[in-house]
């Protein structure tokens, strides 16, 4: 079997020549790049937003079991349950043991990229129960038995005529339109069905408020409200680093979050829910569990350099401006979290041997740390990855020795010059004996894409002597 | 590989009224393996470096890429190098050429002619590293009978990136058509930029392609001085034929 | 793990968790790392642009977020208001969130029409519309803020239209004053629930298009009056 790094090779070197993706990305992320940047100049001052921002998140991470304490307290005292997972197993027992127990045969699950990560749904259709993702991007990757393609728009590598024929073939051949309200239409009869039949809803979290005990669920379609408020059990799934510590803090939090996911002032449903319903109130599950999932998250803690990773609030902005992401696409990646932030944080959860070639992929062109909301430095944590991963001897020895090589070139000026003459010689011969592109070529590679580069007769350093010589004779 | 980015470098400085040296025992900032991981191998490098130059008044370098590496990573990489200190001093006095002219200096006007349509390509770590946003651009819009053409995305990676281009070839040659597509739909004569790597690749890139565009640095345009240096090859740095 | 443990925990206090301890453990023990924080900006910074006029600021943001909202002298004009909404709609139950003021207006804005009252229960799923009040407006994001109080969860989105009754001074300038304010008075304490919504349901889902009425309501129309 192929490792992870052969596979994301082959699925890059597919998608990065596949023009169809290239343009349906392209369009939907000039679509997103024009709304972002509306949705920024909509606030006065977004780098004191950034700065905020940040500073919530890392007090919040800096004293995480305090915080995690006091929403546990809260959520326990209106008659929750809290679960604490320390890997996916854990969680995925929680759920479908409870979900036994109570006799549950169908489960809504608003979109929620934690059971992605742990694998929730299969975990449940295994036990005989059918699970509806009812976000109309996630509704359409399910159905096309797919992963998400993007943490916030889970569709958006395929265009509306690909899912008129998907609903066409897996919901109704009498579909004739691929007008998106249509499309949507379609998706909104048939979750319907869903949401007044399921038992349970399976929500993920945004934020988990510390001083209120009240977790944080953002959505626009209005699905996450439904499957919170229909059923008769409501499960949370959510990681441990979404804990803030105040209501206040939402203030700054829910824009930020809606400017950087889709370029809006605020998401259209930003809910709020402490517990089960209450008596006396109208309806509301009258069971409320919150999942808090650890699988590796604590580990990042005590890594001084890359603590801030737990910041993520998952907004998706540095995916979108990625430019590998632009021209690879969300699934190459081979991870829950694809672009930037799954490049820098799956090898914390998943290991760095088998996936450190992420942080190689990138050209550290720093895009994405320059957008991000909660100020992560990534592409420095991507640096930090490589140099991990190097230290680490994971990387191959034949690249070893050649900077070893390098590293005896680079400390002496006189062997740093011959190694240039000695290259642009040597390259000289070789394609004037027509071994050009020939396994002899070490620029074949580079030639691949590109005409081959030029070839100076001399160098710099002989122009600067010659140039000195010549002035003061 | 670019000897006529220094050239043209020393050119401008000189006409400026610079008194300029080029330490002749210097290497390389270290930049390829310590972005490809290896930063045992790059540290002693960044020491030699900070040796070096470590008596110049400013270093100034026509690449955003390397001075990003001096000012931002250098403090890290040598952390507990006996050179700190010294590599601390040296980062504040290093500047990107564009950057040392406008920001330092304060001066756009260079005395260039250069009659021609030229598109700028933001590279990245001049641009997100160092801050570079507009500085390149005073400079080209002083310099005579210079039209400057915007191309879209011109913020985005052009795919260079190191050991990236080679390691993941494919990626970077996507990423590479995808930034000569933004120039060909300007039509420019030239493509500009403040770093020789990414004017490396995409000279590369527009080669394959037979574009009529043709890659050329920040300085070279400014080394042009106009009419009385007329039959001076414009031709790019990039454009000498092995 | 055992199933039989598993069933023990999903009925856990605390310390039946087994995970609880050892992930509080481990938080415990990488905390002790310090990282160092580079310097903060200035706190002053305002981020933003405070409201001068909450109403009109108000009605600029139901123009972007997509819902409408119509402003009335005093009660009888919100009834004529809500007579005319109600008339826009298909024949069928609407759902009200049973208070003394929406029994008033109900009485002169809809009579003869079948009304389900938050008093029998959760609204139908084939409900036309639901009426309810509001706990607060919210200037800055166009916004309103409701609590299970308001006629429950499923009053703001289970039918494809959402009219809430509210008066001007239930306007708040911004989301900071309404979050402090729901602090304050505990809203959270005596609701299970809480929303700000910010607009009518909608998607982008495919290929980025807008479309209005995803799961929850197509029209969000407030009635918003002057006289309180």
């Amino acid at each position: 079997m192929s490792t992870a790094a052969q596979r994301f090779l082959q699925d890059a070197a597919i998608k990065s020549a596949d023009l169809l993706h290239r343009e349906v990305i392209r369009r939907g992320m000039d679509s997103y790049d024009a709304a972002h940047l509306k949705g920024r100049a909509r606030i006065k001052d977004w780098e004191a937003a950034r700065q905020r921002c940040r500073e919530i998140k890392r007090e919040a991470i800096n004293h995480l079991d305090r915080y995690l304490l006091q929403f546990e307290e809260k959520v326990i005292a209106r008659g929750g349950h809290v679960f604490w997972a320390a890997n996916s197993e854990e969680a995925c027992t929680y759920v479908k043991n409870l979900a036994t127990r109570l006799g549950v045969r169908t489960v809504v699950k608003s979109k929620s990229m934690v059971t992605e990560e742990i694998r929730l749904s299969p975990a449940l259709e295994k036990a005989g129960i059918k699970v509806w993702e009812t976000d109309l991007g996630e509704f359409i990757v399910q159905l096309r038995d797919e992963p998400p393609y993007h943490i916030v728009t889970p569709a958006m590598h395929l265009n509306r005529s690909q899912i008129a024929q998907l609903f066409r073939e897996k919901l109704d051949p009498a579909i004739d339109s691929d007008d998106p309200v249509d499309l949507m239409a379609v998706a909104r009869r048939k979750l319907r069905e869903a949401f007044f039949a399921a038992e349970m809803g399976i929500s993920g979290a945004n934020f988990l408020v510390a001083d209120a005990g009240v977790v944080a669920i953002s959505t626009n379609e209005g699905n996450g409200r439904l499957c919170t408020s229909v059923p008769p059990i409501h499960v949370v799934v959510t990681g441990i680093e979404k804990v803030i510590p105040r209501l206040e803090d939402l203030a700054v939090l829910w824009p930020v979050l809606a400017t950087s996911g889709t370029g809006q002032g605020i998401t259209t449903y930003s809910t709020l829910i402490g517990g089960p319903r209450r008596a006396g109130e109208t309806d509301g599950p009258e069971e409320f569990h919150v999942v808090l999932v650890d699988n590796g998250r604590s580990a990042l803690l005590a890594d001084a350099e890359q603590r801030e990773v737990l910041h993520c609030i998952r907004c998706g902005a540095c995916l979108n401006i990625c430019p590998v992401f632009r021209h690879v696409g969300g699934h190459t990646y081979g991870t829950t979290y694809p672009g930037p932030i799954g490049s820098v944080l799956t090898p914390h959860l998943n290991g760095i041997k088998e996936f450190k070639h992420l942080s190689f992929a990138s050209s550290l062109c720093g895009a994405c740390s320059s957008v991000c909301p909660v100020k992560i430095d990534l592409h420095h944590h991507l640096l930090q990855n490589r140099r991990n991963a190097t230290e680490a001897g994971a990387t191959k020895s034949s690249e070893r020795a050649m900077f070893r090589i390098w590293r005896a070139a680079m400390g002496s000026p006189s062997l740093y010059a011959l190694g240039g003459w000695t290259v642009r010689k040597s390259l000289r011969l070789l394609y004037a004996l027509g071994l050009a592109e020939t396994f002899l070529d070490p620029m074949r590679v580079w030639n691949r894409y590109r005409s081959s580069m030029p070839l100076p007769s001399e160098s710099f350093r002989a122009k600067w002597r010659k140039n000195r010589a010549a002035s003061s004779s | 590989m670019l000897p006529q980015v220094g050239v043209d470098t020393v050119k401008v400085l000189r006409r400026l009224g610079y008194n300029l040296d080029y330490p002749e025992d210097q290497t390389c900032c270290g930049q390829p393996a310590l972005n490809t991981g290896y930063w045992g191998e790059a540290r002693p490098c960044a020491e030699h470096f900070v040796r070096v130059f470590k008596n110049a008044d400013v270093v100034v370098c026509p690449s955003g890429s390397c001075v990003s590496v001096i000012r931002l990573l250098y403090p890290e990489l040598l952390a507990h190098s006996p050179l700190r200190e010294e590599a601390l001093s040296l980062a504040s006095r290093t500047f990107e050429f564009s950057e040392f002219l406008v920001k330092v200096e304060a001066i756009t006007q260079v005395g260039a002619s250069f009659p021609h349509t030229v598109t700028y390509h933001a590279s990245c770590h001049g641009l997100r590293e160092l801050g570079l946003r507009e500085e390149p651009l005073k400079l080209l819009r002083q310099v005579d009978g210079l039209k400057l053409i915007e191309m879209v995305r011109s913020e985005e990676c052009c795919g260079f990136g190191g050991t990236f281009a080679v390691k993941f070839a494919d990626i970077s040659g996507a990423m590479g058509n995808s930034k000569a597509d933004s120039v060909a739909a300007t039509s420019a004569e030239y493509v500009t930029a403040i770093d020789p790597s990414c004017l490396m690749h995409l000279d590369g890139i527009l080669g394959k392609r037979q574009s009529p565009t043709r890659t050329i640095h920040l300085a070279s345009i400014l080394a042009n001085e106009g009419p009385k240096n007329e039959g001076r090859q414009n031709d790019g740095p990039t454009q000498a034929k092995p | 793990m055992p199933q039989a443990q598993a069933e023990a925990q999903t009925k856990e206090t605390p310390s039946e968790n087994s995970s609880r301890d050892r992930i509080l453990q481990q938080i415990r023990a990488g905390l002790r790392t310090v990282v160092p924080e580079p310097p903060a900006l200035a706190s002053d910074r305002v981020i933003f642009e405070p409201v001068a006029n909450p109403l009109e600021r108000f009605q600029q943001e139901c123009v972007l977020n997509l819902m409408e909202c119509a402003l009335t002298a005093d009660r009888a004009a919100s009834a004529r208001q809500l007579s005319q909404v109600l008339q826009s709609l298909p024949e069928g139950e609407i759902f009200v969130q049973d208070d003394p003021s929406l029994r008033q207006l109900i009485e002169v804005a809809a009579p003869g029409r079948p009304i389900r009252w938050s008093s029998q229960g959760a609204p139908a799923e084939a409900s036309q519309a639901t009426i309810t009040l509001a706990d607060a407006l919210i200037a800055q994001t166009g916004s309103i803020l409701v609590t299970a109080g308001c006629g429950g969860r499923g009053a703001s989105v289970i039918a494809p239209c959402h009219i809430v009754y509210a008066t001007v001074d239930q306007l708040v300038p911004d989301l900071t004053t309404a979050l402090s304010r729901a602090s304050r008075d505990g809203i959270l304490d005596r609701n299970s629930f809480a929303c700000v919504i910010s607009g009518s349901s909608r998607t982008a889902d495919i290929e980025k298009i807008l479309v209005q009425g995803a799961h929850g309501p197509r029209r969000l129309v407030v009635i918003l009056q002057r006289e309180s």
